[in-house]
């Protein structure tokens, strides 16, 4: 022991340290701090350890099935699956030994003897986690050469309206299984029979139907599950990967637009734990289908019966002259100006700045309720009822009628009568293929509208610009949660179609404001300049706030 | 040694629990519960004694015991008593069940009391019927006289025991795979840690022993620690054991013996099973049930049967099954079967074991048909290897991969006839039916 | 009962099930229970019964079906009169058990898990039902039948066939 001198020290004895809020854990001798809450996997992966795995999802029960995670813990003697253990301070794991690498070629080997050959017909291929870490940590010859087991009644089969199954590729990790109880709850899944022969399946007369069934094929780590829609449609890796947001309401789930030289192939879910987490419901996810939908190509012009194509600056001139000269003659209030839940912050914005620059207070922007809607956040559920995504927005943007104006209900009612309508989306609402109420917006003298498809309100409006789809354009919505979140460009529309801000903003100009030079990032830098509850939004702090490579993001699918 | 946990088998109305009281049972219930011991002295007591699980694992009952936590946070303990009873070559649960229930019914009591343990279950193998039956009414008799039920015997302990069928898994046997089949679901063993004793049925603390176990119980608790721990080569394996033997013997049965018992005494001594049938040498012997390494006839000398004793073999005494194999059976017959054993029982979550045992069953069919190949007599083992240790969520696999690795092990020549000759070394298959 | 029939528990079975459910802290846990019960009204438990079941107890059919089908003793297809169940585990293996197996076969002209064309003998293999020092051993119904040989077996099924 020490010698204490005789003297007593004068200095007060150190203070105790705060108890920490993380954990000491070290990963092949390299220790980092982690915070309490996570799976052991996760921490690693903070780590920059890669600890393969199947079974392990960060949002569902841990069951420890696949034993593909198996690491050596310091202490025990017996190799563990590292999502099984338990976070502690101190905790010391080697994932380089030789008894892990044969673990995990050993159960690399056990999943491949029973796995069918699949791979150059099968859907998951570069995106297949059994691929993958097959490459990673298997070995390259196969031992086996008995018959394999396989499930030739449950391949090629509907497993519900979405989901193809192909069973004889499952590897019985029970992701789908626990995602239809734990966060669908619905249970629609299940594990029939035992050993070698254990099935997922279902009741029968009771199929993979909730509202997010297509979320069971992205848990799928294999091939079994797969989507309907997107099957045989293209191989994953010629898909470029670009961060949106989704059109179908307003909880605004982040998703992952998946295209291929101009065409929308799927949507996938991208992460975001406040908004929809790692889901997407069926609804949205195949409204990726419909944004390569479009029969108006070309901007055009009503000439008494007749409809002739002309150029979009042509347009866009003829819908200035009468603005003008409208107003000229009857003043602001002749004019209406209608936005759209389904146009971006930036857009609506523009709409209304036009609206202002004019002097007219008749704005507004409606949306169609539909039926709830929600998706799972963590453990709480995130809802919404509108058919559009960006309601809120359009509202927070200025889209109302200002003193002594109108709205669309007016308009409707025919209680007010403008003589020229501007409406930036002719898709804004069930109404537009309403002939009743499209009469009613007809008795304005002048009908301008953007779209994409056809319907009653473009066939009775006097000129039609050919708008973009979401895809084809960059901006902002407002969700439900009063969320703004960013959503990217997949790829240019082909000209002459443009998105409707550039219409808008071609319009402003012709109209006598605005810049030429102006994109949707300048739009939200004036958007948080000017409306009050968006003050200081940066976009860099935005979700997909810049463009990404694909790849480049946490794709829902595989965390 | 004097009968103890056969003593009653094969009186007359042996069932019953007139005459089981006749015989001085319920008197170990009476005395502990009206003040005779606490609790915690009831534990310490099965603790001394050294009570080894009788079930296969051999770990102390009363060391399992004292893993109960203190403070529960109001959560019930359970007491479960495994009556699963379906490694291959063992009955003696069964003999027990059928003919002596209330010994056991005692044996619960006592370990609830102990345990503190509120409401207990047997868990029974559905196929018996008999047994089932035989306990409801025992626990009817046992409640009508006050055995069971609210304040046993003017006491503050209540107790009730539920039988509650299985219905034809042997991986309800594993301890979790009981819990998990208790709780109405399918029969998946669980993940340990936590470990039963802190979180088992309904997420509470919960104790599970088998049979023959909680029978042990009820003589430590009539005649103490000291009187057990007598029994038997040493302290370490103490008590008196009962031993299943099996297969190519003359007498096959139930015979009880302190621990112990030389193996060769066992299959040869004329109070058990007599020698071999026909006088038939000995090839192989499998101690401890389908999941213990098999022994060659050389092995069996000097084995005495118990915990250590086997283990000194390189095999494990188990649940006590001793199946006997003679010289004309095959033993690559002998792993297949028990491969398929295997394969048919796992419970299939988890990879090495789900694919790993139908493999085995696959190879072994191949060879044993005379179309393996050498290198697959290696691949046998190589199988087995990744299988285990580890490398699954129970010992399911350890169990499965003992017949094919100690076959492969110690009679290789047999395998090696299989391939080269592509016929079996002894020519007959295991068994024929007899016809008289 | 057919395949395809609506079931609903009888009174009896309905009073069973209370009793039974007031023996467990949760629904669940009264599943395999119930089934026997099920299966002891019905012979057999089909999709209908499964759902009668997950109804009464409130469990998703799925999660029925799960059970249903991880344990071997619930009859999933309907079964003859008398349900044959042969071991063929090691110790009976070992004492004649595949003969056994073959010799009701060729008896009875049916394979394994098919049931004779007059609805009386459904056969079956079964592992390890501890009657090992009785080997070969055989259930029939909820009865051992044990240690068998040809003479025996060739007994039972003539007295079987004959009964009603």
């Amino acid at each position: 022991m020490s010698s204490t001198p005789n003297t007593p020290s004068t200095a007060p004895p150190p203070p105790a340290p705060p108890p920490k809020d993380t954990f000491t854990v070290s990963f092949d001798g390299k220790a980092i701090e982690v915070p309490k809450n996570v799976n052991l996997i996760d921490a690693a992966k903070l780590a920059g350890v890669d600890i393969p795995h199947f079974c392990y999802h960060p949002r569902l029960s841990v069951v420890g099935q696949c034993r593909m995670c198996l690491v050596e813990i310091e202490g025990m003697p017996k190799i563990q699956a590292a999502c099984t253990v338990p976070l502690k301070d101190g905790l010391s794991v080697k994932t380089t030994t030789e008894k892990v690498r044969s673990a995990r070629a050993a159960t690399m080997e056990f999943l491949l003897i029973n796995h069918p050959l699949d791979c150059p017909i099968c859907d998951q291929a570069g995106e297949c986690a059994l691929q993958d870490n097959s490459f990673g940590y298997g070995n390259q010859l196969s031992r086996f050469d008995e018959t394999k087991r396989q499930y030739p009644t449950f391949d090629r089969t509907m497993i519900g309206p979405h989901v193809v199954a192909d069973m004889t590729r499952c590897i019985q990790c029970t992701r789908c299984i626990r995602f239809t109880q734990e966060i669908a709850g619905t249970s629609e899944l299940t594990f029939l029979d035992r050993g070698g022969r254990t099935l997922v399946w279902t009741h029968d007369g009771q199929p993979l139907a909730n509202d997010w069934s297509g979320c069971a094929a992205d848990v799928c780590p294999v091939g079994a599950l797969t989507t309907r829609e997107f099957r045989f449609r293209s191989r994953v890796w010629y898909l470029q990967k670009t961060p949106s947001v989704c059109p179908g309401c307003n909880v605004g789930c982040n998703v992952s637009i998946e295209s291929k030289d101009g065409v929308v192939y799927r949507f996938l879910p991208r992460l975001n734990p406040p908004v929809n987490d790692y889901w997407l419901c069926d609804y949205g996810r195949f409204l990726s289908e419909p944004l390569n939908d479009r029969d108006v190509l070309k901007a055009t012009v009503r000439e008494g019966s007749a409809v002739r194509e002309t150029t979009v600056p042509a347009a866009v001139d003829r819908i200035a002259r009468e603005i003008r000269s409208t107003l000229g003659g009857k003043g602001p209030g002749a004019a209406f100006f209608l936005g759209s839940a389904h146009l971006s912050n930036e857009e609506n914005f523009l709409l209304r700045k036009i609206a202002d620059h004019v002097g007219s207070s008749n704005r507004d922007a409606i949306v169609d309720r539909s039926r709830p809607r929600r998706i799972k956040s963590k453990t709480v559920w995130v809802e919404g009822d509108h058919a559009g995504a960006n309601f809120r927005g359009a509202k927070d943007m200025g889209l109302f009628p200002g003193a002594g104006g109108h709205g669309l209900d007016a308009v409707l009612a025919g209680k007010a009568s403008p003589e020229v309508i501007v409406i930036a989306d002719a898709a804004f609402s069930a109404i537009a293929d309403d002939p009743e109420k499209v009469a009613a917006l007809r008795r304005a003298r002048f009908l301008a509208v953007a779209a994409r498809n056809a319907n009653a309100l473009t066939r009775a409006a006097d000129v039609v610009l050919p708008a973009a789809s979401l895809a084809e354009k960059e901006g902002t919505f407002t969700n439900v949660q009063g969320r703004v979140q960013k959503f990217d460009r997949a790829f240019l529309p082909k000209p002459p179609i443009r998105a409707a801000w550039e219409h808008l903003l071609l319009l402003a100009l012709a109209l006598g404001f605005g810049d030429r030079s102006w994109t949707p990032h300048d739009l939200l830098r004036q958007i948080a300049a000017e409306v009050p509850d968006y003050a200081g939004i940066k976009e860099e702090e935005l979700e997909g706030g810049r463009l990404l490579k694909k790849g480049d993001f946490a794709w829902a699918g595989r965390p | 040694m004097e009968k103890v946990l056969t003593a009653r088998i094969g009186k007359k109305d042996s069932r019953s629990i007139d005459t089981y009281l006749a015989d001085g049972g319920y008197a170990g219930v009476k005395r502990v519960l009206t003040g005779g011991m606490t609790p915690e002295q009831v534990i310490e007591e099965v603790k001394k004694a050294n009570v080894r699980g009788r079930g296969g694992a051999g770990f102390s009952a009363g060391v399992k015991w004292s893993f109960l936590p203190k403070d529960t946070k109001g959560k019930p303990i359970y007491l479960l008593c495994n009556a699963d009873e379906s490694e291959p070559g063992t009955f003696k649960d069964r003999l027990l069940m059928e003919n002596d229930p209330h010994q056991l019914i005692e044996g619960m009591i006592l370990a609830s009391y102990a345990i503190k343990c509120r409401n207990a279950y047997i868990y029974i193998r559905g196929e018996f019927y008999d047994g089932a039956r035989i306990l409801d009414k025992a626990l009817e008799e046992a409640h009508a006289k006050g055995y069971l039920g609210e304040k046993i015997l003017g006491s503050g302990f209540s107790l009730d025991i539920t039988v509650h069928r299985g219905a034809g898994a042997y991986i309800c046997g594993e301890e979790t795979g009981l819990i998990e089949s208790i709780e109405g679901k399918r029969g998946q063993p669980r993940i340990k840690p936590p470990f039963p004793a802190v979180s088992g049925a309904f997420a509470a603390p919960t104790i599970v022993n088998n049979v023959e176990t909680l029978c042990c119980v009820k003589h430590v608790i009539d005649r103490g620690a000291e009187w057990f721990l007598k029994i038997g080569r040493n302290e370490k394996n103490a008590g008196p054991k009962l031993y299943c033997i099996s297969g190519h013997v003359n007498r096959p049965g139930v015979y009880e013996a302190a621990m112990g018992l030389p193996l060769k005494d066992l299959i040869f001594g004329a109070d058990y099973a007599q020698g071999m049938k026909g006088g038939k040498k000995i090839k192989a012997v499998i101690p401890g049930g389908a999941s213990a390494p098999m022994l060659t006839a050389a092995d069996i000398d000097d084995c005495p049967l118990d915990f250590d004793g086997v283990a000194a073999k390189g095999s494990m005494l188990g649940s006590a099954a001793i199946v006997v194999i003679n010289e004309d059976a095959c033993i690559v017959d002998v792993a297949k079967n028990l491969s398929k054993f295997f394969s048919h029982e796992s419970c299939g979550q988890c990879t090495p074991c789900r694919e790993g045992t139908p493999w085995l069953y696959k190879v072994l069919t191949r060879i044993e048909a005379g179309e393996g190949r050498m290198e697959d007599i290696d691949l046998l083992s190589r199988i087995c290897n990744q299988m285990a240790n580890g490398m699954t969520i129970c010992v399911f696999a350890d169990a499965a991969i003992a017949p094919p690795l100690s076959s492969v092990t110690k009679f290789r020549a047999e395998y090696e006839h299989h391939v080269t000759h592509k016929r079996c070394m002894v020519g007959a298959r295991a068994g024929e039916l007899v016809t008289a | 009962m057919e395949a395809g029939e609506a079931r609903k528990f009888p009174p009896e079975a309905l009073a069973r099930i209370e009793k039974i459910l007031a023996r467990y802290p949760t629904r669940q846990a009264a599943l395999l229970p119930v089934l026997w019960v099920a299966q002891e009204t019905w012979g057999w438990i089909s999709k209908e019964a499964g759902e009668e079941v997950a109804r009464v107890l409130g469990l998703p059919p799925s999660n029925v079906d799960g059970v249903l089908t991880f344990y071997t003793m619930y009859n999933l297809r309907p079964v003859g009169k008398h349900l044959l169940q042969v071991c063929t585990s090691i110790s009976c293996h070992l004492n004649g058990a595949e003969s056994l197996l073959e010799r009701c076969g060729k008896r009875l002209g049916i394979g394994l898990e098919e049931t004779t064309k007059d609805g009386k003998f459904t056969l079956v293999e079964v592992e390890c039902i501890a009657g090992c020092d009785r080997a070969p051993s055989m259930m029939v119904n909820d009865q051992y039948f044990e240690p068998m040989d040809a003479g025996k077996l060739d007994a039972l099924l003539d007295r079987l066939s004959r009964e009603a």
